[in-house]
């Protein structure tokens, strides 16, 4: 027989205990813990990765948040910067309106006091006009007081003389 | 030339097959006596009625391939039970190189194999078998294909004295070649035993006994179909073993005597036609037997994987009955 094929019934025995040793002892010592332990670890990076996925939600929602916030905060800002401006310009044009109508009132006032002023001076030069040719007259007069023609021009200038004071 | 007649004493062409056959096969006599190991046999073999010349006689010897299979296993327990306790002790530990192999195939092996064959919920029960098969045939195979114990013949021939180790030295017992346990019949047989028991036992647990046979063949045929689908199913059933048996066997056998007849090729030679040729032809024989080695290295990984496979494939097929 060729003793690649013979039977040999004491190594297929002693096969059979051996292999069914080694399969006792691995399956105790090496294959339940291993697949006990690769299992956790399956499980724990199952876990890990929904957590990471959650995490990522949470963020996502933050973010809009915060996006959110910041545009109303944005908004809200701008809304206040605008507000302001326009008040702003407001009271500069009632303070500028204020200030023209005060110069103005100021100007009407100076410009009414120079017109009295004015009108008094005119009225005391006026004055000093009649009282200038008053002496004027009264020189003229004492030399010429005879001529009748002079004493009636005379009279008749302050008369004259009288009715513009009484215009003025 | 010396060689060519030191060799041309010891060697003709004619030899070689005998040779590469004596090199894969179990030696014929126990390496290690041990009489209680004897007296059990000849018990036992009484028990059964079975004579001592018979063929069948169970002779529980320290044969060669007997002593390589406890170190075979010996090897295999240690090696993954150290790698593993060590890996899995430490959680937050990488896993080193030899971890990584295992734990390669070991995920590969229950996502691809165990859970797609057998099932999601069933496979645990049946991954440690599945495993262990898988292991132990790989270091069976690939302790093989390591001249270890050749080696340990080479002491003898080095010597400063030729019988430094005695021809009944269990060293010089274990050099003369036969070193892969997976290319004898009878270890292949066995774990093909096992897994024959296995797929049985996983369909009987699943349907229970009778429903688990009658499972052997489809319901709902016509009655006269019946008288050749079940023989057909019942042969199937043990002819799944001897193939796991013959595949494994076959292969490591084939690969190691096309390897030892390569080398054979040098001895021939220089037999023949004088050590010059022996010299010419070294370089091609070498290389040939060379490119072979990693063809059996690969081969050594396929076949542990395949009968793995088919493990896991019949006891899915008992389990999934419907396909």
């Amino acid at each position: 027989m060729n003793p690649l094929l013979t039977p040999e019934l004491g190594t297929y025995v002693w096969s059979l205990v051996i292999f069914m040793t080694v399969l006792f002892v691995l399956r105790k010592y090496a294959w339940n813990p291993l697949l006990d332990f690769l299992e956790e670890r399956e499980k724990d990076i199952a876990e890990s990765l929904k957590m990471a996925e959650s995490a990522k939600t949470d963020l996502e929602k933050i973010k809009d948040e915060s996006e959110k916030i910041l545009n109303e905060a944005k908004k809200e800002g701008k809304a206040i910067v605008g507000d302001s401006k326009l008040r702003a310009e407001e009271s500069a044009t009632k303070i500028l309106n204020d200030a023209k109508a005060k110069s103005n009132e100021f100007l009407d006032d100076a410009k009414s006091k120079i017109e009295i002023e004015k009108k008094r001076a005119i009225k005391e030069i006026k004055e000093e006009v009649v009282d200038l040719s008053l002496e004027l007259a009264t020189k003229v007069l004492q030399r010429n007081v005879k001529d009748d023609d002079n004493s009636k021009f005379i009279k008749s200038s302050l008369e004259a003389v009288k009715v513009d004071e009484a215009k003025s | 030339m010396f060689i060519a007649e030191k060799v041309g004493k010891e060697w003709t062409m004619d030899q070689a097959p005998q040779y590469a056959i004596d090199h894969v096969a179990n030696s014929k006599k126990n390496i290690v006596e041990f009489e209680f190991l004897n007296s059990l046999s000849d018990k036992i073999s009484n028990f059964f009625g079975i004579s001592s010349e018979s063929l069948f006689y169970i002779d529980l010897g320290i044969t060669k391939h007997v002593f390589l299979l406890f170190f075979v296993s010996l090897i295999v327990v240690s090696t993954i039970v150290t790698l593993i306790q060590g890996y899995i002790s430490h959680k937050k530990n990488i896993p080193n190189k030899f971890m990584s192999i295992i734990e390669m195939f070991v995920i590969y092996l229950k996502d691809d194999v165990l859970k797609n064959f057998i099932g999601d919920k069933e496979y645990r029960s049946w991954a440690p078998l599945v495993y262990t098969i898988f292991f132990f045939v790989l270091f069976g195979n690939v302790l093989g294909l390591i001249p270890i114990f050749d080696l340990t013949g080479l002491i003898g021939k080095i010597g400063y004295k030729a019988d430094v180790l005695g021809k009944e030295n269990i060293l010089y017992l274990l050099s003369k070649g036969g070193h892969t346990v997976t290319a004898n019949v009878n270890v292949t047989f066995a774990i093909a035993t096992i897994t024959f028991v296995a797929f049985i036992a996983a369909g009987i647990q699943k349907y229970g006994f009778v429903q688990h046979w009658k499972n052997l063949a489809p319901s709902g045929l016509p009655w006269p179909l019946y008288f050749v689908v079940v023989p057909i199913e019942f042969m199937g059933l043990f002819i799944r073993p001897l193939a796991l048996t013959l595949r494994l066997a076959g292969n490591m056998m084939g690969g190691h005597i096309a390897l030892i007849i390569f080398i054979t090729f040098i001895f021939s030679a220089t037999a023949e036609l004088g050590g010059l040729a022996g010299f010419g032809i070294a370089p091609f024989s070498i290389s040939l037997a060379l490119g072979l080695t990693m063809l059996e290295l690969l081969v050594a990984v396929i076949q542990a994987y395949v009968f793995a496979l088919l493990t896991a494939v019949f006891i899915g097929m008992a389990i999934h009955v419907d396909h």
